[in-house]
């Protein structure tokens, strides 16, 4: 069965999109997000630095752009002006690309996003034709107004940046996928392989993460556990669950039970 | 004649151009974007812009993110 994620008119078969933060070098970088599968690997954007010669070598040199879909983020930016500033910057670097990555974040503490800068930003670039996959809070009311305005990807944080807490409001992502008409993708809060195999049973499209595998003890065997995780969250999605019931109910037949309690009247 | 690059003043000599810029700070990276004083010029016009007194000028690069 063809199930693949469309972006941008792009498909894809891997439904694990990966930053390239924190890792300890770019040999690993390179390592980790070969092993996840990712086709769409996340970059921030920053100064050279003039006159360093270890900083000779680039980011983009281990993560080749014709290898992968690079989604630049605004990550830094607290208000709308300096976000499309990067925008702007990101499609010059990367020869024309409009798709972009817009967070525009609230304070230094929470890392959470500032939705009223978020919302005009998320305008402004989709008029100027960018291709905005955005991050925003689990509010679904916000989600539809970002998707209203044109945004291609909503980007719902499932907890705090870094934070590893997991899905913390698995009814908000499921109204939030319900009422979608693209794709939605749980951004930040993954901490564990599982926190990743709910956010795709919720229905989620595709998850993007980086500190969990990034930050773990062994980052290439996290990616390994990731990639698994969301498949598995994804066929069990597809596959259909099994409603709760309050009480039990037996998997073997009752029928032909030759036990001596077997026939007795239930109490 | 004084510039600022990435914030930190430098000396360039008249009638610099950008890709002469970036060969004298010995920048070979494949993926860039330059703004100066906010304003993004174009790998194209690299050799355009010759560099005025007191231009600011960002150099950026892709690092790593999520």
């Amino acid at each position: 069965m063809k199930d693949h994620l469309i972006i941008n008119h792009k498909e894809y078969t891997s439904r694990l999109i990966v930053g390239t933060g924190k890792y300890k070098n770019f040999e690993e970088t390179k390592n980790a997000i070969e092993t996840s599968g990712a086709q769409m690997v996340t970059v921030a954007l920053r100064r050279v630095n003039i006159g360093q010669e270890k900083n000779k070598e680039n980011l983009l040199d281990y993560i080749d752009p014709k290898k992968y879909t690079i989604l630049p983020n605004t990550a830094g930016c607290y208000n709308a002006v300096d976000a499309i500033r990067v925008c702007k910057l990101s499609e010059e670097l990367l020869g024309g690309e409009k798709l972009v990555k817009l967070e525009v974040l609230g304070d230094q503490k929470t890392l959470y996003p500032n939705v009223q800068e978020t919302l005009k930003a998320a305008e402004i670039l989709v008029k100027d034709n960018f291709k905005v996959m955005v991050y925003t809070t689990d509010d679904p009311i916000v989600a539809k107004e970002l998707e209203n305005i044109g945004c291609i990807s909503v980007m719902p944080l499932g907890s705090a940046i870094g934070s590893g807490l997991g899905i913390l409001n698995e009814y908000n992502i499921s109204a939030i996928i319900d009422q979608a008409q693209i794709p939605i993708i749980v951004d930040a809060g993954v901490g564990t392989p599982s926190d990743a195999t709910i956010a795709m049973e919720l229905g989620c499209d595709a998850i993007l993460m980086n500190t969990a595998i990034a930050c773990a003890d062994n980052p290439v065997l996290m990616a390994s556990a990731m990639k698994k995780a969301v498949v598995a969250g994804r066929e069990g999605y597809l596959a259909g669950r099994i409603s709760k019931k309050a009480f039990a109910s037996a998997s073997s037949p009752s029928e032909g039970n030759f036990l001596y309690n077997a026939n007795k009247k239930k109490t | 004649m004084n510039i600022f690059i990435n914030q930190e003043k430098k000396f360039v000599e008249e009638n610099t151009n950008l890709n002469l810029l970036l060969k004298k700070l010995r920048i070979e990276d494949k993926y860039l974007a330059i703004e100066v004083n906010l304003e993004i010029i174009p790998k194209s016009k690299y050799s355009q812009y010759i560099i005025k007194e007191n231009d600011k000028i960002e150099i950026i690069r892709a690092v790593g993110g999520g």
